[in-house]
């Protein structure tokens, strides 16, 4: 009894920071159902989104590891977003939003992570300017692999690079050439081509410097 | 005909430059070396000083640890009593996930848990990014020098890097893969959570194990004979109860000649069973052990985990190259021939000299008894020489060696995956150890003490007296100046070793003064790369080739025009 008691004790103090909480099961960082950004008046409307989160999410997308059920998100300003995080993996995912206002989300972010096959709710208000934020799994190479889309809030100040499905990244990769009969017989046809273009340039130079009787 | 030749001939060449131009296009933007020539100081100003004392958190003993980068003690607390029963704001000073090490059940009642939860995930450090060149969540293992690694991590919450405007990976996440430290009797619980994008598992080398747990699966980690794969996104429980203490390794066996090069290698420490014995979970990073086992304590007054590794920058470039695994995996599992390799990098925990000396440092005073446990986790054979000292061998691969037979050299070779115990006695008798001072110690198969060959670099560290730490525990060095090799230029090979060695610099470039004056001059050095020699001379040649063979049109033209006359 004493043991509870004494854990409870212990485990209060992250009740105590503002929008924190934690457990064994999942984590949520600058909750924030109340506060107004500024430039709001009020809570424009309220709105849940259910985002989903897995590596079979990204079975679509050829060379994804890691995926969310959507990739972009628009709410209007000034809502009140709803997210519920569901992780269909047995290890940890996050819904992480980075780039709002720092004076009510440190750092700029709201965060919620889920530590294995599970679920967790929390809310937050969007400020009121036209903007695109990004929405990752900051676990190293979750970003990288996939785990990344976008949510815009009045239509969004342009498209976020690399989201699957969506937009092309930044550094495309380069993919081995596969060498077939056809391809060689190109290149073979290219090659000639080539140099007839060459002899071709050759003997219209020649004409035209070699004096003609 | 002939002259038909000679065009065939040109444009041969001409394709041939084309395709060469192509081939130096294509491969992987590897290079995982940092920009400019960076200085760095010997200690940045990157963690509390406090952390180095000696202190007692949430009622665990933390020796302390004097060197310029030390664990975090909050973490070692956390490591020590687990994170469901550490205090809350503890944990909230660690990046640690709150069910990432679970201790309960008191089972035979001598003051200590007996069911231990251990949680990893596998953490890629200096990989590929589909937003940028630059490699991120970056861990450099000496001055501008970033290979990628794979390694297990304990499980950690939040971002994966220091900070939000940082792209260096969480102090967590990094190399070597932690020292798992367990009782002799816990039943131990390893659960991978596979974060990363390739398969992996654990095999638990030389730690007592069952081959099947209890609900008949494969405990022994090895995908074609005991179980599957664990696939992104994936977990697998592996159970435990070691009867037999000693010092052993956990790997991947998943395409073992990789990933076991890439980093999914670490100590795994059977401690022996005492009462109210609480042994911390995690080294990360290993070296010292802040919390030394209670039998560790009954004879030693220090504890330290060495972990040697090697790199072969090709293979870690191969995770650099893309973005998609399926052309990872081809590079890796298909191209990339381990029997042709070589190894370039050579690391103590993790680190290549001169960052050894910011966190790998063997800190003692005369008259200590000094347990030190070190794995060759290196493709090839290891020899570490101690200057000063000559230690005794304790255990071999985990197991005591008969106390009379118990041999003190000072030179340790160990094949891979061997394991040596030594005691390293600092009495000042000529035999154990000639006096205080700063003694390095270091691999004597010579390749070990280079940096991709430059030398001092590789896994160079050194056994330092107290007497000999000066301000903010940075070595007394009595010998030159060290701040040359916290350059980035060093390791890139453009600064002479003795540079500056006299007034006159005697040894220094030929060309270097120039040199020098031309960088200033226009900003940065100019490229001298060989292909674009290459493409000019036969650009030039092929110029030539046509003024050779209009000879007689020249001549005609240059008198016309030049000279004023027909
Ligand atoms: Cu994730
Ligand atoms: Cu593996």
């Amino acid at each position: 009894m004493i043991r509870i008691l004494a854990w409870i004790l212990l485990w209060l103090p992250v009740a105590a920071l503002p929008g924190h909480r934690m457990d064994m099961d999942s984590m949520v960082m600058n909750e924030n159902p109340t506060r107004l950004p500024q430039g709001c008046a009020e809570i424009a409307g309220d709105r849940t989104i259910t985002v989903r989160a897995g590596r079979k999410y990204a079975k679509p997308f050829p060379g994804v590891v890691f995926a969310y059920d959507r990739q972009s998100w628009e709410v209007a300003p000034c809502t009140r977003l709803t997210v519920r995080f569901i992780n269909e993996d047995h290890i940890r995912h996050q819904f992480m939003v980075h780039g709002l206002p720092p004076d009510l989300y440190p750092m700029g972010m709201f965060t919620i992570e889920v530590s294995g096959p599970g679920e967790e709710t929390a809310s937050f208000i969007l400020p009121p300017y036209k903007k695109t934020y990004l929405v990752h799994c900051d676990i190293a190479q979750h970003t990288e692999h996939g785990m990344k889309a976008q949510l815009k809030v009045a239509g969004g100040d342009g498209d976020l690079a690399s989201l699957p499905g969506l937009t092309k990244p930044v550094r495309p990769d380069r993919y081995p050439s596969r060498w077939t009969g056809r391809s060689l017989l190109l290149l073979a046809l290219a090659l000639f081509a080539g140099m007839a273009l060459i002899w071709l340039g050759r003997w219209l130079i020649r004409a035209m410097t070699e004096d003609r009787p | 005909m002939q002259r038909r030749g000679k065009i065939y001939g040109a444009v041969g060449i001409l394709l041939f430059c084309a395709v060469l131009d192509v081939a130096a296009d294509i491969p992987p933007p590897s290079v995982s070396e940092v920009g400019k020539s960076a200085k760095e100081p010997f200690c940045p100003p990157e963690r509390p000083a406090e952390w180095r004392d000696a202190q007692k958190i949430d009622g665990v003993e933390i020796q302390e640890e004097r060197v310029c980068l030390p664990d975090n003690p909050y973490a070692v607390a956390a490591f020590v009593k687990g994170t469901n029963n550490v205090s809350m704001p503890t944990l909230m000073k660690t990046r640690l996930a709150a069910d990432s090490i679970i201790k309960r059940n008191d089972r035979d009642g001598d003051g200590d848990p007996d069911e231990i939860i251990i949680k990893l995930e596998v953490a890629e450090l200096n990989g590929a990014s589909p937003d940028t060149t630059e490699p991120v969540h970056t861990f450099a293992i000496a001055p501008g020098i970033r290979p990628a690694f794979w390694v297990f991590a304990p499980k950690v919450r939040g971002m994966a890097t220091k900070d939000e405007h940082s792209t260096e990976a969480n102090p967590l996440l990094r190399v070597p893969s932690p020292v798992i430290r367990v009782e002799q009797g816990d039943t131990v619980r390893i659960v991978l959570e596979n974060t990363h994008y390739f398969p992996h598992t654990i095999h638990l080398h030389g730690v007592d194990h069952p081959f099947v747990d209890a609900k008949g699966e494969g405990n022994d980690g090895v995908p074609q004979t005991s179980e599957g794969f664990i696939l992104p996104g994936g977990k697998r429980v592996y159970e435990i109860t070691p009867r037999q203490p000693g010092t052993m390794i956990y790997h991947c066996h998943v395409q073992t000649h990789t990933h076991l090069a890439m980093g999914l290698i670490g100590m795994f420490v059977v401690e022996e069973n005492r009462p109210d014995n609480w042994v911390q979970t995690f080294n990360v990073g290993a070296g010292k052990v802040r919390h030394p086992s209670r039998a560790v304590l009954e004879r030693y007054d220090q504890e330290y985990d060495l972990q040697y590794q090697a790199v072969d920058k090709e293979l870690h470039e191969i995770v650099q190259s893309s973005n998609d695994p399926r052309v990872i995996a081809r590079r890796m599992n298909r191209e990339y021939d381990l029997t042709d390799a070589t190894e370039d990098y050579f690391l103590l925990n993790g680190r290549s000299f001169p960052y050894t000396l910011r966190e790998s440092l063997i800190v003692v005073e005369p008259d200590q008894n000094v347990k030190l446990r070190m794995l060759n986790a290196q493709g090839e054979l290891l020899a570490v020489h101690t200057h000063g000292h000559k230690a005794t061998i304790t255990h071999y691969d985990g197991i005591e060696v008969n106390p009379a037979a118990q041999i003190t050299r000072d030179i340790f070779d160990m094949a891979p995956a061997q394991r040596l115990d030594l005691k390293l006695t600092t009495t000042n008798d000529g035999l154990h150890n000639y006096g205080p001072g700063i003694w390095v110690f270091h691999d004597h198969v010579e390749r070990g003490i280079t940096t991709d060959g430059m030398n001092p670099g590789g896994n160079i560290s050194a056994i330092v007296y107290k007497s000999y730490l000066g301000a903010d525990d940075v070595p007394k060095l009595q010998g030159i100046d060290l701040s040359r090799y916290f350059d980035t230029a060093f390791y890139r090979r453009q600064m002479p070793v003795w540079q500056d060695i006299d007034e006159w610099d005697s040894l220094g470039d030929p060309d270097a003064r120039q040199a020098e004056a031309a960088e200033s001059a226009d900003g940065e050095t100019r490229k001298r790369s060989p292909l674009r020699h290459l493409l000019l001379g036969l650009l030039l040649g092929f110029l030539a080739y046509i003024l050779f063979t209009n000879r007689e049109r020249g001549r005609e033209l240059f008198c016309q025009y030049v000279l004023g006359r027909k």
